[in-house]
């Protein structure tokens, strides 16, 4: 366990070594100088020697390589830089950013599992019925919509035309709902066919027969399965968890949501280099925490995943 | 004249897609106390019989149909609720392949109580006693700690006596044993049939569906020799092996046999 665990935090030091590096490279290659546009967007009609000036302010005029381990020593002691559009400082301005997008993409999670796991095992168990027919055409539609589009249809259906649920009203659990069912459909889609699969594939198994064979009760069976198809939706799960907490941009813009996706759009836009590699970093980790915490829970929960588990054998 | 247990009348199995006939209207019965050993190779719709009679075909792809008399209750007819409860509690199955035959995420404990539990109106405390008992009955030392273990922990060997200790524990009129020596090696091999003979002393009839000549040898009193879903051949053991009447019959032990040489022949 300790060993895993080292082994996973010399993983996650190595991404992001690599991200942040990447971020920095491509960032640099970029057709658009950030000095000439901070330049243009602070003074009305910048020379080339102010834009000089701001340059080596900014510490752009430097070699690629100082400007990173610059960057990499500030970032160590928590100082990520001050926003290039807001002149804040970026660690000042992450955490309510983050809260906001955590907030919407735990419920789109939970959203997420109250669809998929009833609609797969009654689909699974009913498999190829009327009900397993219209689950498989909702879900080929759910996966087909760009959640960006759902999340706007939810928005002139439920926000404009019938106003049950609030938008652009940051604070209150009724702003959540549609934005975090935006983004919830399209993963519940995809997680319904799969679990809907790995659900008929165990009850095919050799235990389900065995099971019934003793005179088990079929929701004790339902059980049994449940467990058996578990491990692998909850890596995908999680893996969703990272998705949607990386991915949540355009979702974001659609609810005017103040989320890190926003956040990061609007310094791409405006070449806001600190918060961009903020940004970067910040998805960077939390993906790779949350595939740890897949993998734990994966642990915990299959016994056979186990390898430092003595084998018992007379 | 001896009670009978079990009553097949033509019994048939059927692919309800293609309308193909598995087994074709075959008609036995077991005496109380009897072992019945059904012999086939791949395909004769031996294993189908044995899981025809404890329902475990998937309705919704096999259709079956005839009689299945068991103390003069039709297991086929049977409504859901009525027949679950005979399920595991009179009729018991031994599978073939042990190693996935327990669902692996679950400890082997928790299988045998659940089981206990589903049948019997007893506590927690009683059902784990009664597991431990039953997987001592059947020579597995260290009980407690096979209870705490999961299947993948086990050997093939062990899963195939816990699985006897399961079907014994409800002490049930009739087991079913579906290959139950095929998956497992030569010294298990041995001690299974043990155990069967055991079960045999115990009086409880035992079906032991079978490729194996050697095994039906070991343990039946009656043999009956299948082929694409018909019977051949029935009779006593005795008759069966020294003067078989039907053709198939020899050739099935002809292969046997050289089976046999070969293996004897690989072991030198």
């Amino acid at each position: 366990m300790a060993k895993l665990v080292i082994n996973k935090l010399i993983a996650l030091v190595l991404i992001l070594i690599g991200v942040s590096l990447l971020s920095f490279f491509f960032s640099s290659i970029s057709p658009v100088d950030p000095a000439e546009a901070y330049a243009r967007r602070t003074l009305s009609r910048p020379t080339a020697a102010q834009v000089e000036e701001i340059r080596r302010e900014m510490g752009l005029d430097k070699p690629f390589y100082e400007q990173y381990f610059s960057w990499a020593a500030h970032v160590l002691r928590g100082d990520f830089g001050t926003s290039l559009l807001t002149r804040t400082p970026v660690s000042a301005e992450l955490p309510g950013k983050f809260a906001a997008t955590l907030h919407v993409v735990l419920l789109s999670m939970l959203f997420t599992v109250l669809i998929t796991v009833p609609l797969s095992v009654v689909s699974a168990a009913r498999k190829n019925g009327v009900f397993d027919q219209v689950t498989r055409v909702g879900t080929i539609v759910g996966l087909s919509l760009p959640n960006f589009w759902i999340g706007f249809m939810l928005l002139v259906l439920f926000a404009v035309m019938i106003p049950v649920f609030k938008i652009a009203d940051y604070g209150s659990f009724k702003s959540l709902v549609l934005p975090a069912l935006a983004m919830a459909i399209p993963m519940a889609s995809s997680a319904i066919r799969v679990f809907r699969s790995n659900l008929i594939h165990s009850y095919q198994c050799d235990f389900v027969i065995y099971a019934r064979s003793r005179g088990l009760p079929e929701r004790k069976i339902t059980g049994l399965v449940l467990q058996h198809a578990l491990p692998p939706m909850v890596t995908m799960l999680f893996q969703y968890f990272g998705y949607a907490l990386a991915g949540s941009a355009m979702v974001e813009a659609v609810f005017s949501w103040p989320g890190i996706g926003s956040y990061l759009v609007k310094a791409i836009v405006g070449r806001d280099l600190p918060a961009i590699n903020a940004c970067v970093l910040l998805i960077a980790v939390l993906f790779v925490l949350v595939n740890f915490a897949a993998e734990l829970v994966n642990l915990a929960i299959h016994p056979t995943m186990n390898a430092s588990r003595e084998g018992y054998r007379a | 004249m001896s009670e009978k247990l079990l009553e097949v009348r033509n019994l048939n199995v059927r692919l309800k897609k293609s309308g193909e006939t598995l087994v074709k209207d075959i008609s036995f019965s077991m005496e109380k106390g009897q072992t019945l050993g059904i012999i086939g190779e791949s395909g004769s719709g031996k294993t189908m019989t044995g899981k025809a009679l404890l329902r475990l075909l998937n309705p919704r792809v096999f259709e079956t149909g005839g009689e299945a008399l068991f103390c003069g209750r039709n297991l086929l007819a049977l409504h859901e609720d009525e027949f679950r409860s005979l399920r595991g509690k009179a009729l018991s199955m031994i599978m073939q392949n042990p190693m996935t035959a327990f669902a692996p995420m679950t400890r082997i404990g928790k299988q045998l109580t659940v089981t206990l539990s589903a049948h019997l109106a007893i506590g927690k405390k009683e059902a784990y006693e009664r597991a431990l008992r039953a997987l001592r009955d059947v020579n597995l030392h260290q009980a407690e700690k096979i209870m705490r273990s999961y299947p993948h922990e086990l050997s093939g060997g062990m899963l195939q006596r816990a699985m006897i200790a399961l079907a014994l524990m409800l002490r049930p009129k009739l087991i079913i044993a579906d290959e139950a020596t095929s998956s497992v090696d030569a010294i298990s091999e041995e001690m299974i049939l043990e155990e069967f003979m055991k079960i045999r002393a115990q009086g409880i009839s035992l079906l032991i569906v079978t490729h194996d000549f050697g095994v039906a040898a070991a343990l039946a009193d009656h043999i009956l020799v299948m082929k694409d879903g018909c019977i051949m051949e029935q009779g006593t053991a005795r008759s069966i092996f020294h003067a078989p009447r039907h053709e198939y019959t020899k050739e099935l032990m002809d292969a046997s046999v050289l089976a046999e040489v070969n293996n004897h022949a690989q072991s030198f």
